[in-house]
């Protein structure tokens, strides 16, 4: 039984923690007998046509959870259905953004919840045969859900006909090999297909040409266990949560320098300050929140005196910044930006694939340039570098978005902490430095 | 396809649909610079280098090389975004690039260099140590690899994989770690390697036969045509000095699409041998061009059918066309034998054999519309090297099925859709006639290509073509015949593809290099027009010989498309031209041959034999990687 460090039990906004904390909810008799479940998958695959489920996802409005928050029922529109030839689902488990852990929280409380919703989502988009792309490191989640697909398959839920309906569902698991890359969803299909896991160039997008070259929804853990909620309340029920343009709930999983890091559900458009000081209990003692990435470490940071930005997708984009993976990421004011921000890159440069040259030679040259101010050798022309490396990584120039992710977390800390960036590389000191000590 | 319009830089054009903007803005002179951008390659978008502003589209700056025209498409090259975005990626590859051009092999060629004087920063702002890798690293005796200069976009790796189907290159690490290496590091076998060099846009390539031998700039070129096999793909040569110092691809649509093989690219140093020969010998002593004409003329006179004249597979056509006259007149009744020729009959028309083939043959360009392509009796890959390339072509771009009937393994089985027949030797016609009624072929869908060989001896040529034939009537196919021999299609036209057995013959007459069986016994005079020394040679007249760098001719390949040799090196005297060689040695046996230079026998050539079906004049499209 995993432990439950974040949103459990009924509560008005719990729309996919509400059986969280039930005794033994992984296993199937216990998840259909007490959290209702399968009872959507029963509806989707007796009650509806597959065109009917796509729309009620569309009503819903429910967003992408994995980063890029695109329109899931869209999507799923995008499929085209009567295509000959196999079509497939991909679900991507493959939860590497630092910061975030909302889908292995799930997978280690309910399982079963993704396994209804891969069903429900397969049936609708017209494919019989579903991969979850799941984290290598992600051994306990693994062996969870691969137990709760082979219980479902014992129970005839996955197999040639569910619930009796002549319509084959299959779900097979792949383990990840252990690099970010992975989770960006065109290198995870290369991935999938064995070989070197690098992004593709889109057009053409998975839903018109995925894993190999077929037709595949590719969708985030969390999306697809909010579908059997919405099958089950109607996808206007789900509408009124939220806001307009980003209804719903969504996990968010507090992390840093806060007294009770977790996974929450929030509802969105609730604020960080919420977030981050109530569900998570703020920074220790004595301490203030001096910066936050409201989205896992690929969303541009925010000072603390943006602290009452809504969670909604709209409000962090007019605050230049985006809602992600969900994952926050608390700093206080015992940490140097400038350091974090190193650190970051290193990560960045580190997972950059290589296969194109902004984030292939952009992000270690900004991890070089950092080395160079933080061994106080920096000057002008190192902040200049820096931010000249950000544009060139920004704004459709690198083939994916982890080319992005390096640019943003420069920008972003340059244009919140530009004082600090200037006593490290003007005058060589660090003002936080003494206090990182102890932190 | 119906033209779709569009804005480039203020200027409206229609280009086809599916164009790509990079290729669109060719048409009208616009530069777009790219590096993994290749026109027989996938787009791929790794490099970045091609970035322009699109509307409609997103806000941002986006590849030219992967995205097809659309109609009102306004594309900008010039905008600060996109000027910026360009340059922005020239100084990320200048940034651990290490600047070494003045002894760089691609320094005056070297699109990296063009593109940074045209599209980068003026200045430089990297003064920070630079990456190191070990190198210059052997991936064979032929290419070496400098990883340091490597840019990654990948050209090479995915020419192995779409073009060449093999596995041999690949990406080895990550992030700004990742290079290039040979898989488990082993040498490269392919027969194709050799174009990755050209492919290469920066110096990471470079071909250790011409590694620090001359500066583009130093060397002048002509567009010939390739002399070592049948495919007659166009190449470029190029001489420094009366040197042959390097020999490239230069894209022709129609024959080899800008790839050529490494027997072609690799295979050229005898011509700047210096053991050359350059004066007549008699017996091994020096002799005057008179003396050892009239030498040789006296050796061969009169014999008869007790002459053995030895010809080679790269004989021109005009030296084809002189020697039908020799063995028309004084040489009458002599054996020929033509060297590297397979059993194939030339086909009915133009020809002076007794024709067995249709007169229409397929054109190489066709394979690429076939839906089913069938070989028979040949390994496409060691035989007509290019073809193969045709073939992996038409199967895995444009989706053709393939049918191979031969006994062993060829390399076209990578494919997992390849049908492999393995006939037992001497039974292709047999299994041949077996294939009307296979699945494939049963509905093909379009056009069947036909490519047959001889099996090197091995099939009933005869029994071989006709069921070919009988199988192209019966599914709508057309044939291709595959000669190996250079000019064997030539040669067949002109009636010299002898294929006599030289045993028993008292005088040989070798025409080239003497015959690889070796001199018969037999043999009391031997004299023979070579380019090199040889064992034999101090017995015999020898004649020196030019090579295919300085012969002037044509060759006709296996197509039938007529290609002429454009020599970039002057026939260095005391050498001869060979078709003066043979007008002097016809003058000594009595034959008056009398021609101003090669064009007079050309012109000659096409009076006596009409080609009722012209081939179209050889389209160049220029330098196939700029």
């Amino acid at each position: 039984m995993a432990e439950l460090r974040g949103s459990h039990g009924d509560q008005p906004n719990h729309i996919l923690t509400r059986w969280f904390g039930t005794p033994d909810l992984h296993k199937l008799e216990v998840y259909s007998s007490k959290a209702g479940g399968y009872t959507a998958l029963r509806k989707a695959l007796v009650d509806m046509a597959p065109a009917d489920i796509t729309n009620e996802v569309k009503t819903s409005g429910l967003r992408g959870r994995g980063g890029a928050g695109f329109a899931t029922g869209v999507k799923w529109g995008f499929i085209n259905r009567d295509a000959p030839g196999p079509k497939y689902v991909v679900i991507n488990a493959d939860e590497s953004e630092p910061g975030t852990s909302k889908d292995r929280y799930i997978l280690e409380n309910s399982p079963h919840l993704l396994v209804e919703g891969i069903l429900i989502a397969a049936y609708a988009v017209g494919a019989n045969q579903a991969w979850v792309y799941i984290r290598g490191e992600y051994d306990e989640p693994y062996r969870m859900l691969h137990e709760a697909i082979e219980e479902a398959r014992a129970k005839g839920y996955v197999g040639p006909k569910p619930l009796g309906k002549d319509y084959p569902l299959d779900i097979r698991l792949y383990r990840g090999h252990g690099a970010y890359i992975c989770g960006e969803e065109t290198a995870l299909l290369e991935s999938l297909e064995g070989k070197r896991a690098q992004p593709r160039s889109r057009p053409p997008f998975p839903a018109v040409k995925g894993a190999w070259g077929r037709p595949t929804l590719l969708n985030n853990v969390e999306t697809l266990c909010t579908v059997p909620w919405i099958v089950n309340n109607g996808g206007a029920a789900y509408a009124k949560l939220g806001t307009e343009k980003s209804p719903g709930t969504r996990l968010m999983s507090v992390s840093g320098n806060v007294r009770n890091p977790g996974v929450y559900e929030v509802e969105l458009g609730q604020t960080f300050r919420h977030v981050i000081m109530e569900l998570a209990g703020g920074p220790p003692e004595g301490r203030r929140v001096k910066v936050f990435w409201p989205g896992g470490s690929s969303a541009p940071v925010l000072p603390e005196s943006m602290l009452d930005t809504h969670t909604d997708m709209e409000a962090l984009a007019a605050a230049r910044s985006m809602g992600g993976s969900g994952g926050v990421i608390v700093m206080d004011d015992s940490h140097c930006v400038v350091r974090a921000a190193h650190r970051l890159l290193k990560f960045y440069a580190h997972e950059s694939c290589g296969k194109c040259t902004p984030c292939r030679i952009g992000q270690d040259w900004a991890v070089r340039t950092y080395e160079r101010i933080l061994a106080g050798e920096g000057s002008q022309v190192e902040l200049d570098i820096l931010q000249r490396v950000s544009d060139g990584l920004q704004n459709g120039r690198c083939l994916c978005g982890l080319g992005d992710s390096g640019g943003w977390v420069i920008d972003s800390t340059l244009r919140h902490f530009r004082e600090e960036y200037e006593d490290h590389a003007l005058r060589h000191e660090c003002n936080v430095g003494k206090v990182m000590a102890s932190a | 396809m119906p033209d779709v319009n569009l804005t480039i830089d203020g200027h409206k054009i229609a280009v086809p649909a599916g164009t790509l903007v990079v290729e669109a803005a060719k048409t009208i002179g616009i530069e777009i610079p790219v590096f993994c951008y290749h026109h027989k390659l996938d787009p791929v978008g790794a490099c970045r280098l091609c970035l322009v502003e699109m509307t409609p589209g997103p806000p941002r700056p986006q590849t030219a090389c992967t995205t097809p025209v659309a109609e009102g498409m306004v594309v900008k090259t010039q905008t600060a975004m996109a000027v910026q975005a360009r340059a922005d990626i020239l100084e990320f590859e200048l940034a651990n690039h290490p600047l070494d051009c003045p002894v760089c092999d691609k320094g005056g060629e070297c699109p990296l260099q063009d593109f940074t004087f045209r599209h980068g920063y003026p200045t430089s702002r990297i003064d920070g140590p630079r990456l190191h890798f070990k190198k210059p690293i052997p991936l064979s005796d032929k290419i070496a690899l400098d990883r340091e200069r490597c840019v990654l976009c990948y050209r090479c790796t995915r020419y192995y994989d779409e073009i060449a189907w093999e596995q041999e290159l690949t990406t080895d690490e990550r992030g700004v770690q990742s290079f290039i290496t040979s898989q488990f590091e082993q040498p490269l076998k392919s027969i194709f390697s050799g174009n990755i060099i050209d492919l290469c846009p920066v110096g990471a390539l470079t071909s250790r036969v011409w590694r620090f031998e001359s500066r583009p700039w130093d060397m002048t070129h002509t567009a010939s045509v390739c002399s070592k096999c049948a495919v007659g793909c166009s190449v470029t040569l190029w001489q420094r000095r009366g040197q042959l110092v390097r020999v490239t691809s230069h894209e022709n649509d129609d024959i080899d699409e800008g790839w050529i093989c490494d027997r072609g690219r690799f295979d050229y140093t005898d011509v700047n041998d210096p053991s050359r020969l350059r004066t007549p010998t008699i017996k091994g002593a020096r002799a005057t061009w008179a003396d050892a004409i009239n030498a040789l003329a006296a050796g061969i006179k009169g014999k008869g059918a007790k002459l053995g004249v030895s010809l080679p597979h790269d004989i021109t056509n005009e030296e084809a066309f002189l020697f039908r006259k020799l063995l028309d007149g004084p040489l009458k009744g002599a054996k020929v034998k033509m060297h590297g020729r397979t059993a194939i009959p030339g086909p009915a028309n133009g020809s002076r054999a007794q024709g067995a083939l249709p007169e229409s043959l397929m054109r190489i360009r066709e394979i690429d519309d076939a839906r089913v392509i069938v070989v028979v009796a040949s390994d496409l890959e060691h035989d007509v090297p290019i073809i193969d390339l045709r073939v992996k072509k038409a199967i895995s771009k444009r989706g053709a099925k393939l049918i191979v009937v031969y006994p062993d393994s060829v390399d076209l089985d990578r494919h997992p859709g390849t049908v492999h027949i393995r006939n037992a030797p001497g039974s292709a016609a047999a299994e041949v006639r077996k294939l009307a009624s296979h699945e494939l072929l049963r509905d093909p869908g379009g056009p069947v290509a036909i490519l047959f060989g001889d099996g090197y001896g091995g099939e009933d040529i005869d029994d071989l073509a006709s069921a070919c034939g009988d199988l192209a009537r019966k599914v709508g196919g057309k044939e291709m015949a595959l000669y190996r021999a250079t000019n064997e299609r030539g040669a067949l036209a002109a009636g010299v593809a002898g294929w006599d057995k030289l045993d028993g013959v008292e005088a040989l007459f070798s025409w080239g290099p003497p015959p690889t069986a070796g001199i018969p016994k037999s043999v009391k005079f031997s004299a023979s027009w070579d380019h090199l020394p040889r064992a034999g040679h101090e017995a015999a007249v020898v004649l020196p010989a030019t090579t295919f760098a300085e012969r002037q001719g044509s060759y006709t390949n296996l197509e039938g498309t007529v290609q002429f040799l454009r020599p970039p090196i002057p026939v260095p005297a005391p050498l001869k031209e060979g078709w003066e060689v043979l007008c002097e040695l016809a003058a000594a046996l009595g034959l008056h041959l009398d021609y101003a230079g090669v064009a007079p026998i050309q012109r000659e050539m096409a009076l006596q034999t009409p080609d009722p079906e012209p081939a179209p004049p050889p389209v160049l499209v220029g330098p196939a990687h700029p």
